[in-house]
């Protein structure tokens, strides 16, 4: 019973260590959509019910730049769908994973399943052989505290932060992502997702700005898939199983 | 008003986050649907990085985001090659795009 108690804890602890770069890039995105949302006339606590409730970023920074700039419900509704639009095809990835456990579980999981939660727990899965709702669980509420507590202070003291942007912290973004990916890199159908999914995102943000994430990931899914099919049309028994180590 | 909106965004993300884990999807993924997905974290993660780094101006014109950026990013791909560990990959390309950007630029 210990034996399994410290091997759940030590999993809890390697979730909170997976995922606490990619929390703390995103502490600039929590304070700025904190501080954007009392200048767009929110109250502290609908700031706060924001991050709690919708707990995503993106969407949550161009809904209060869109309704600042005054558009209608019914088009930050639309924006909001289509940038969270990704989380669908993390949802249907997930699926085989989460079917057999509770409702409850299942409710928490998908609440708290964000880009980062999706990138550690996808990399533990492969890294050990099997999902684990525990890590996914932890990762995801490690991520929802600190964004939160990063909303926090964007709300009490916004005014403070001027050049959070300057920083440099999405970089941390851009290492874990890398990290997580380029080890599979010698497998063909896995460099022609990252070179496609990247070059087209490039190419792609400054006219989709919204739907660009989910277009190239797309294309780079396709393209991977297409060549997998060519290398090796015989193996689609479902066993064929790659994502990051 | 305000909360309206919070309401309908908390529903919107809820759904798009929970929908193939609902019983009343019956829907099971095929092989080859399940293959198509496995490629899905590769792209996605690729897909919300490389725009960070790089920036089209929408005609011709490629930037990019800075010198730090692009020597810490290239140090992370080359360690993640040749099968470092994650966290190590990390801490290593952090260190220098900090290093680059406070004691060089």
């Amino acid at each position: 019973m210990s034996q399994i108690r410290s091997e759940e804890g030590a999993l809890a602890r390697r979730a909170v260590l997976d995922i606490l770069p990619l929390s703390i890039a995103v502490i600039p995105w929590g304070i700025l959509t904190g501080a954007l949302a009392i200048q767009a006339g929110f109250s502290a606590l609908q700031a706060q019910f924001m991050s709690l409730c919708v707990f995503a970023g993106a969407a949550q920074l161009s809904s209060i730049t869109l309704l600042a700039g005054g558009a209608s419900f019914s088009s930050i509704y639309g924006s909001t769908f289509v940038i969270s639009a990704r989380h669908l095809l993390y949802s249907i990835t997930f699926r085989q994973h989460v079917a057999d456990l509770s409702l409850r579980h299942r409710l928490l999981i998908g609440f708290l399943l964000t880009d980062e939660m999706f990138a550690v727990s996808e990399a533990h899965t492969n890294r050990s052989g099997a999902f684990s709702a525990l890590f996914a669980i932890v990762s995801g509420l490690t991520f929802y505290v600190i964004w939160n507590g990063a909303t926090l202070i964007g709300i009490i003291a916004g005014d403070l932060f001027d050049n959070l942007d300057s920083l440099g912290l999405d970089f941390a973004i851009v290492a874990t992502f890398i990290a997580m990916t380029f080890g599979e890199l010698r497998k063909y159908p896995v460099l022609i997702a990252v070179a496609l999914s990247g070059v087209v995102a490039v190419i792609l943000k400054p006219v989709f700005t919204e739907s660009y994430i989910v277009i190239a990931a797309l294309v780079g899914m396709f393209g991977a898939y297409s060549f997998a099919e060519y290398l090796d049309p015989e193996n689609s028994d479902g066993e064929y199983k790659e994502g990051p180590q | 008003m305000i909360w309206l909106l919070l309401l309908g965004m908390a529903l919107i993300t809820f759904f798009n986050r929970y929908l193939f884990f609902s019983d009343l999807v019956s829907y099971s993924p095929s092989p080859k649907l399940r293959r198509f997905l496995s490629y899905s974290s590769y792209s996605v993660l690729t897909a919300i990085w490389a725009p960070i780094i790089f920036h089209f101006d929408g005609r011709s014109e490629i930037a990019i985001a800075g010198i730090d950026y692009l020597l810490a990013a290239a140090l992370a791909a080359a360690l993640s090659f040749a099968k470092v560990s994650s966290i190590v990959v990390v801490l290593l390309s952090v260190s220098l795009f900090f290093s680059i950007r406070f004691y060089l630029v």
